[in-house]
């Protein structure tokens, strides 16, 4: 799936269909969200009054936990401590952040470059300080998504919503009154046609 | 009856033409110098353009009408959000602005949806306070249609409304004129096309503010607002020091002295002209809604029974 392979805008209105897409777009852009984005389908009918907003996504790569990038294992015999081995320097200080933050200064050293050892008990600790998640490119893009689509696209007025967020899809319904259910039956059938359309 | 007009030319002997518009008894609004060129805005006597445009040629500078001179427009938003600002609001704003009006931005408290847009009173008086009012709305010909029907309750300054659609006057509900083109645009307007659209917009409030001129001039008012300005500036000390843009804002039917009101309402009231009157005679001095300034409105010549 290629970057924004589908992308229509269906409304009764014309113009405001025509002008609801250049605005899509400048929010994308505004957000560096095209990328994201694979396929993106949405209906507005003004008089019932409905938004619809669906797409399917393409994040990039999943989060990134410390065992990824370093060897996590018992300090040396005797002493409470988990001695963690750098195998790649990047992210070291948001790991640094993130081992402060949960441990505290004082229980952390750091005696050579790629070397960190976290005062605690080994035993209990270790299987987590090897789980920690240090970043979340997903996360981020995904709130960035819900800025962009229930901040800035979404009319103002329609403060009725539903939505369903995914890592494979999003799906927001918007109204200014109470939501029917054939407009989430659209919505959802909406999402499905995109997901049959065949990969290019 | 005096005429806006712009000059555009080059500094050097620039100030014949101030000299000239003044001994002809017109007023210069604004001067913005800019390197070797100069920009004046200034209000022309009717009956002496045709002097002042030969001064003009002399000087190989030119004189443009510009019809939003010595004007307070407010642009209005239904909300502050992202939905609105800071393109197009601010796109329109400063563009009627750089065309010689002064603009204020309005940001609704309750103007979003269709059937829920709502004006608070405070929102009314304070758009009521202006020469006109601009609303920039949306996509949709129906939303646009629906929310003219509520929104604009109250207000009594010419409203033109923007949106995406083309539509007629006629089918935009207490709507004084509409310019389309516009709708919800999240991007700075500088395409040849959307500078089209802008210029319209200019030549539609334009018209518009000549048709209220014309009113006006059936029962003029007492004193000219530039007169009230000049006078307030003469004799107003602490307007110079005024740090607010436009400290004196004209109006075409008055101005806005940006001074508190509980301070200097009485002196002001109290300022005397040669003609042997005083401001209270000629014009009624009113608290603003506009923080706690003061708003000057002149008193038609039907009441006064004499135009100084």
């Amino acid at each position: 799936m290629e970057q924004l392979e589908t992308f229509t805008v269906e409304s009764p209105d014309a113009v405001g269909a025509k002008t609801t897409k250049i605005l899509i777009q400048d929010v994308l852009a505004d957000l560096s969200l095209n990328r994201v984005i694979g396929r993106l389908k949405v209906f507005v009918d003004p008089v019932e009054p409905v938004f619809i907003f669906t797409a399917l996504l393409r994040l990039g790569t999943p989060a990134i936990r410390l065992k990824d990038f370093a060897k996590v294992e018992m300090g040396s015999l005797g002493k409470d401590e988990v001695k963690i081995e750098l195998q790649r320097e990047a992210f070291t200080v948001k790991l640094l952040n993130k081992l402060w933050e949960k441990y505290g200064k004082e229980s952390i050293e750091q005696p050579d470059k790629k070397i960190i050892i976290v005062k605690v008990d080994p035993v209990k600790e270790v299987d987590t300080v090897r789980e920690l998640v240090i970043e979340e490119p997903q996360q981020e893009v995904l709130d960035r998504l819900i800025d962009a689509i229930a901040l800035r696209i979404i009319p103002e007025g329609f403060r009725v919503r539903k939505h369903e967020l995914s890592t494979s899809h999003v799906l927001f319904v918007a109204s200014e009154d109470t939501l029917k259910p054939e407009w989430i039956a659209r919505a959802k059938e909406m999402l499905e046609s995109m997901r049959s359309e065949k990969d290019a | 009856m005096l005429e806006p007009v712009m000059y555009e030319g080059g500094v050097y002997k620039h100030n014949q033409i101030v000299e000239l518009v003044e001994d002809l008894g017109g007023y210069i609004l604004q001067k913005n110098v800019m390197q070797t060129g100069v920009v004046l805005l200034m209000l022309v006597p009717i009956n002496d353009m045709a002097i002042v445009e030969a001064k003009a040629k002399d000087l190989l500078g030119t004189i443009m009408r510009a019809p939003l001179t010595g004007t307070e427009i407010a642009t209005v938003a239904p909300t502050l959000a992202y939905h609105h600002l800071p393109h197009l609001d601010c796109d329109v704003a400063e563009f009627l602005r750089k065309k010689g009006a002064k603009t204020n931005m309005v940001g609704l408290a309750r103007g979003v949806g269709k059937r829920i847009c709502q004006l608070s009173a405070y929102e009314r008086d304070l758009i009521n306070e202006h020469d006109l009012a601009v609303f920039i709305l949306g996509n949709y010909e129906h939303c646009i249609i629906e929310k003219s029907k509520r929104l604009y309750e109250g207000i009594e300054v010419p409203i033109i409304v923007t949106g995406a659609p083309e539509l007629k006057v006629e089918d935009v509900p207490n709507a004084t004129a509409y310019v389309g083109s516009f709708g919800r645009i999240l991007h700075h307007m500088r395409h040849s096309e959307e500078l089209r659209t802008l210029d319209k917009l200019a030549d539609v409030i334009g018209n518009v503010l000549d048709n209220v001129r014309k009113e006006l001039a059936k029962d003029p008012p007492a004193i000219a607002p530039p007169r009230i300005k000049k006078e307030i500036e003469d004799q107003v000390q602490e307007i110079i020091d005024s740090l607010h843009p436009l400290p004196v804002t004209l109006q075409m039917n008055g101005a806005r002295v940006k001074l508190p009101y509980d301070e200097y309402h009485e002196q002001i009231e109290n300022i005397k002209f040669v003609e042997g009157v005083t401001m209270k005679e000629v014009a009624r001095v009113l608290p603003s809604k506009m923080r706690n300034f003061i708003l000057i409105r002149a008193k038609p010549k039907s009441e006064t029974g004499f135009v100084i």
